[in-house]
């Protein structure tokens, strides 16, 4: 049997000040090691789930929560937000809300976290300059986080959340400000880390990528869990478009070239595949 | 309208040198779009079209007119720019207040003030959440706030700065549907992103901008079909042009239908 590092069961909230719950039935379990990705509309709750597995939800986003959620076997009810930190960690959605803003420059930022996990001062300045360096934030390291552009932002986010090197990692959109290549990239760093055994669970609108990520997909609807299957599954079922979801692009070639007869298997979910298809399609 | 900049150049008072000798001209009411790696200084130009930077070295022209001789509220009139992060931009208590703010500081009469509010509350599709606060709304739902403020000011100029952070299907439509509307209207929309489904969906002329300059400028097959030159900014194409692109296909294709027509030529060959 595989380790259950996260199991979320009936998961209930409703904000303070929300009229209707923004989660509303929510269950899952994710294994050690795995990539499981969340996806759905806008305002289905996502968010919130991730708010919720970090223990923000409820300690400080304040409200009626219903149901349980077990990190590494510890109900976040009877824990808290410090405690959760040393094990599970999140980049935000919005990575301008990330930073301390007490920081004077990158690299305070980057270790602000560090402190309070009680990690030595010589250990502390290798894992900033190691991330630095992962980032690709080297060069801006003494400069005020607070007059750099939206994805330097995002990196020193994503940076900051890394170098506490949480056994679970939470990625909720968190290249939506990078460049096309840099977010490529900061996803191959992210599959390495897995493959060392790190935990990922990540919330994106980009379908390819989950696609080529995604050990399994939940998809989440009116902050209820819909269904819970592999990436094959998800994106080869028609019904994904009623929650606001498009299958990636790949999907599309490999239709319209069975639909006029010049291919007969599955739908493939990545580039590579696809391509390979469509070579053959063209000398068929 | 036209912007036109003459080797535009911004040091910030850090020392950062973010724009190197920008020359560029943009002009009628064909959507722009603006893309290229992270730092290389987009959002630094852009905030240059209305006067919330000025340029330190070079010239900012607006229909000929020198950016310096007018104050940047008094510029705002012309050009809107909805900033990058939602939150450096929303301060009061409702979606309906944040959408009156503007016109009231610019004196628009009440009657046109109301229209706007029908006008633009429907276009963004937040007619039903006039009344929330925008706190708790979701991050891509403050986007529209904050785009829905700025049109509601009706300028001739409209600059979002990332807009597509996260927009699911539907957000994706609304945004495409605005970036119509606009260009229908008259208006000439600038938009930075580094979503690339969305940039060729919806955008003909593309700027790609690499370190405080500009590597290319044209219609976006052209920019699109120079995937070596477009690396040196962190840009790749979207998936289908990539598929195509790797599968020998000559001609760049957007979409679906184009890369099927492309895929039935070279069969014929
Ligand atoms: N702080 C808050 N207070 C009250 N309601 C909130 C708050 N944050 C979110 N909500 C509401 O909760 C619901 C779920 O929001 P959430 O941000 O979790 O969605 P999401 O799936 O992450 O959306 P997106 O794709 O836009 O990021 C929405 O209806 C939203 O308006
Ligand atoms: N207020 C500021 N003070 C000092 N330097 C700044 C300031 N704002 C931006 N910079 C620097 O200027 C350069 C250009 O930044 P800009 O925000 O224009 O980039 P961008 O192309 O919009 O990038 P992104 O895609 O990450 O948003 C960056 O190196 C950034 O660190
Ligand atoms: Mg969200
Ligand atoms: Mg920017």
């Amino acid at each position: 049997m595989r380790e259950v590092v996260v199991k979320v069961e009936d998961l209930k909230f409703r904000y303070r000040e929300g009229k209707k719950r923004a989660l509303d039935g929510v269950s899952f379990e994710v294994f050690k090691g795995e990539f499981f990705c969340i996806i759905g509309a806008n305002g289905s709750g996502k968010s919130t789930l991730c708010n919720a597995l970090v223990g923000l939800v409820p300690y400080y986003f304040t409200g009626n929560k219903k149901g349980s959620v077990v990190i590494d076997g510890v109900d976040t009810d009877n824990s808290s937000i410090a405690e959760l930190s040393q094990k599970i960690g999140l980049v935000f959605q919005n990575p301008f809300n990330q930073l301390s803003y007490t920081a004077s420059n990158v690299a305070e930022e980057l270790a602000y976290g560090l402190g309070n996990h009680g990690v030595p001062r010589d250990e502390m300045i290798k894992r900033v300059e190691y991330v630095a360096k992962l980032m690709r934030i080297d060069h801006i390291l003494h400069k005020n986080p607070l007059e750099l552009s939206g994805g330097q932002v995002q990196r020193v986010a994503f940076g900051s959340t890394f170098i506490l090197e949480p056994n679970i990692l939470v990625l909720d959109e968190c290249t939506t400000q990078l460049d096309p290549l840099g977010s490529e990239e900061i996803f191959d760093i992210v599959k390495e880390l897995n493959k060392t055994g790190i935990t990922v669970i990540m919330v994106d609108h980009d379908m390819e990528r989950v696609a080529r990520c995604a050990d399994r997909i939940m998809v989440l609807d009116k902050g209820k869990t819909v269904c819970i299957d592999t990436p094959d599954a998800i994106f080869s079922n028609p019904d994904i478009v009623n929650y606001n979801i498009e299958a990636p692009d790949y999907v599309s070639i490999c239709k319209a070239l069975k639909e006029r007869g010049y291919y007969s298997g599955d739908y493939k979910i990545t580039e590579e595949p696809t391509v390979e298809v469509v070579k053959e399609a063209l000398v068929k | 309208m036209r912007i036109e900049l003459i080797s535009l150049g911004h040091v910030y008072p850090t020392g950062d040198e973010a724009l190197k000798g920008v020359d560029l001209v943009i002009e009628g009411t064909e959507p722009v779009a603006i893309i290229g790696q992270n730092g290389a200084g987009k959002t630094t130009l852009v905030k240059h079209f209305n006067g919330i930077l000025r340029p330190t070295s070079g010239q900012v022209l607006i229909n000929g007119e020198d950016i310096n001789n007018r104050s940047t509220a008094q510029w705002s009139r012309d050009v809107g720019y909805v900033f990058q992060n939602p939150d450096d931009q929303i301060f009061l208590e409702t979606i309906r207040k944040e959408f009156e703010f503007g016109p009231k500081q610019i004196g628009m009469p009440e009657e046109k003030i109301k229209e706007q509010m029908d006008f633009v509350s429907e276009l963004c599709l937040l007619k039903d959440k006039l009344d929330l606060h925008p706190f708790d709304l979701t991050l891509t739902e403050k986007k529209f706030c904050t785009i829905g403020s700025i049109i509601m000011m009706d300028p001739k100029v409209i600059i979002f700065d990332e807009p597509t952070c996260g927009q699911d299907v539907e957000g994706n439509k609304r945004l495409k549907n605005i970036v119509k509307t606009l260009q229908d209207m008259g208006k000439l929309c600038i938009t930075i992103s580094h979503d690339m489904k969305f940039v060729v969906e919806n955008f003909r002329h593309v700027i790609v901008m690499c370190k405080g300059k500009v590597l290319l400028d044209g219609d976006s097959k052209e920019v699109f079909s120079q995937v070596d030159k477009l690396k040196q900014s962190f840009v790749s194409p979207p998936p289908i042009t990539r598929v195509a692109q790797k599968a020998g296909f000559k001609e760049t294709v957007f979409n679906i239908d184009e890369f099927m027509r492309e895929f039935d030529n070279r069969k014929e060959k």
